[in-house]
């Protein structure tokens, strides 16, 4: 390891530390009995992945929703994105759309979702959809729009088709975009899992968090949250590396 | 040959094309086989838009261009431009960068490698086949630039502006490095800038044009002997064409 990783693994530690800290002296000092310790949390968290089946089904269960529904954002985001990036009179049809579902508050609209598609499955699907595709797009078409003009001139004057434009250049140029609206997509997508689950389907992990915090056990909660919160970072952290790979020659970029 | 014969360009200035600005207009001008031309005049003056149609990279919409013969109506294999920018894939090293054109027009791989790495070396980038472009100073990247034009092997070379960007000191190495290739395989080259010094010290004739709508003045004969060396600037020739281009500049000049 390089002697910066080092310092920044050593920082970030000390964050964690100060935090958790922070966290012990006010659980001591609050008189709120249901307030668990870092240390309760961290033992429930064993609990739940060792001791207790229900989370890894909770997380199964969850998880259908998350990945389903963040491959469909990204199946929808990154096409319209794209060609909303490059054809004007398909931006001009999505771009009043886009800006709607930006501003919009999703969370009002899931009791309409669940009215339209049942309790099952595809609802949790679609809310996860609602919450992360319209990142996707955005960044992906800013990335498609912000490609050099110059570089498509210069593809151009060695005779490129537009086939040969979209591969050498216009994806290559939006691809660090692309990957910021993926990240960006992805915790919403986690937001709109636990948020729905939580709001009306009770199933999965919400369901746990409801179930925990019905019977006063708040050390589980707690530990739920962190469950989720640990994931979210294990997923962001291996797209980070695939980023990494493939655009790490860009500066750092994201819109959402 | 390239021929341009009474060519205008007007560009709209609204999305629906009401209105517009006149950038060229009835310009005439020749460039014979293997010479090469220098266009010079004050900004706006539409320079870059007669190199762009040349390249067949716009439209134009009245006169005709021509080369040998043929109307322009895009882009051809017998151009490469060199741009002003330099146009690099920041993603791409330079051994693909240079690559880009002859893949384009689809040169089996091995052929593009060793033709990119035989004009890498003639650029002086020798050892650099890995670096991105920005780990690159300007005057390389700009020779990665005129690499990649090079490695198609145009007839007709189109420079657009291409040391424009770039400072005093990596100006005159990269004249001076153009100006040794182009000894070795004299290509037709239209060499846009906006640097009297560089007009004169490059060009066979130097197209002078006027401000907005660009016409063409008058194209200078410049008989510098060639191979040109730096001792040039201090003849009396070079200054004479230089403080006559200079009089027909400040005189165009609106301040």
């Amino acid at each position: 390891m390089k002697n910066g990783a080092v310092r920044d693994w050593g920082l970030r530690l000390l964050v964690f530390a100060v935090v958790v800290g922070l966290w012990e002296i006010f659980v001591g000092y609050s008189q709120n009995f249901l307030l668990p310790r870092f240390t309760e949390m961290a033992s429930g968290l064993f609990h739940l992945l060792f001791r207790d089946h229900r989370f890894w089904e909770a997380l199964y269960v969850s998880n259908q929703a998350l990945l389903l529904g963040y491959a469909v954002s990204l199946l929808v985001g990154i096409p319209l994105g794209l060609a909303a990036g490059r054809l004007r009179w398909m931006d001009r049809i999505v771009n009043p759309y886009v800006g709607v579902l930006l501003a919009m508050p999703v969370a009002p609209l899931i009791p309409i979702v669940i009215i339209a598609l049942g309790l099952g499955l595809s609802s949790r699907v679609f809310i996860v959809v609602l919450f992360a595709f319209v990142f996707i797009t955005v960044n992906t078409r800013a990335g498609v729009r912000n490609v050099e003009p110059s570089l498509i001139e210069m593809a151009k004057s060695f005779g490129a088709s537009e086939a040969q434009i979209w591969r050498r250049i216009v994806l290559p140029s939006a691809m660090p975009a692309i990957f910021a609206g993926m990240r960006i997509g992805l915790g919403r997508s986690i937001t709109g899992m636990v948020m729905v689950e939580l709001l009306l389907v009770a199933s999965g992990l919400g369901r746990l968090l409801l179930e925990f915090s019905g019977r006063m056990q708040s050390d589980l909660v707690f530990a739920t949250v962190l469950a989720v919160i640990i994931e979210a970072i294990a997923l962001l952290t291996a797209m980070q590396a695939i980023e990494r790979r493939i655009a790490g020659w860009a500066p750092d970029i994201s819109i959402g | 040959m390239i021929r341009v014969r009474g060519l205008s360009k007007e560009f709209a200035t609204f999305e629906n094309g009401s209105g517009g600005v006149l950038a060229l207009s009835n310009i005439d001008f020749e460039v014979r086989d293997n010479e090469f031309i220098t266009v010079i005049g004050p900004s706006g003056c539409g320079k870059t838009t007669l190199l762009r149609i040349i390249a067949g990279l716009i439209p134009y919409d009245q006169g005709e261009v021509t080369i040998d013969g043929r109307p322009v109506t895009g882009p051809g294999p017998e151009r490469a431009v060199v741009f002003q920018n330099f146009a690099l894939m920041p993603w791409a090293d330079v051994l693909t960068n240079v690559t880009f054109g002859l893949d384009i027009r689809g040169t089996p791989k091995d052929e593009c490698q060793a033709k990119a790495r035989e004009l890498i070396k003639q650029v002086g980038l020798e050892g650099f086949e890995k670096r991105l472009p920005k780990e690159l100073s300007g005057g390389m990247q700009q020779r990665v630039g005129l690499a990649r034009a090079l490695a198609v092997n145009p007839q007709i070379l189109l420079m657009d502006e291409p040391f424009g960007a770039l400072d005093e000191q990596t100006r005159r190495l990269l004249q001076e490095q153009l100006l040794r290739l182009w000894e070795q395989e004299r290509k037709t080259v239209v060499f846009i800038t906006h640097s009297m010094d560089e007009a004169v010290m490059l060009g066979d004739r130097v197209t002078l044009m006027t401000p907005r709508p660009g016409r063409v003045k008058e194209i200078i004969d410049v008989p510098l002997k060639r191979p040109r060396l730096r001792d040039v600037e201090m003849s009396s020739l070079f200054l004479e064409v230089k403080e006559y281009l200079w009089e027909n500049l400040r005189a165009m000049q609106v301040e």
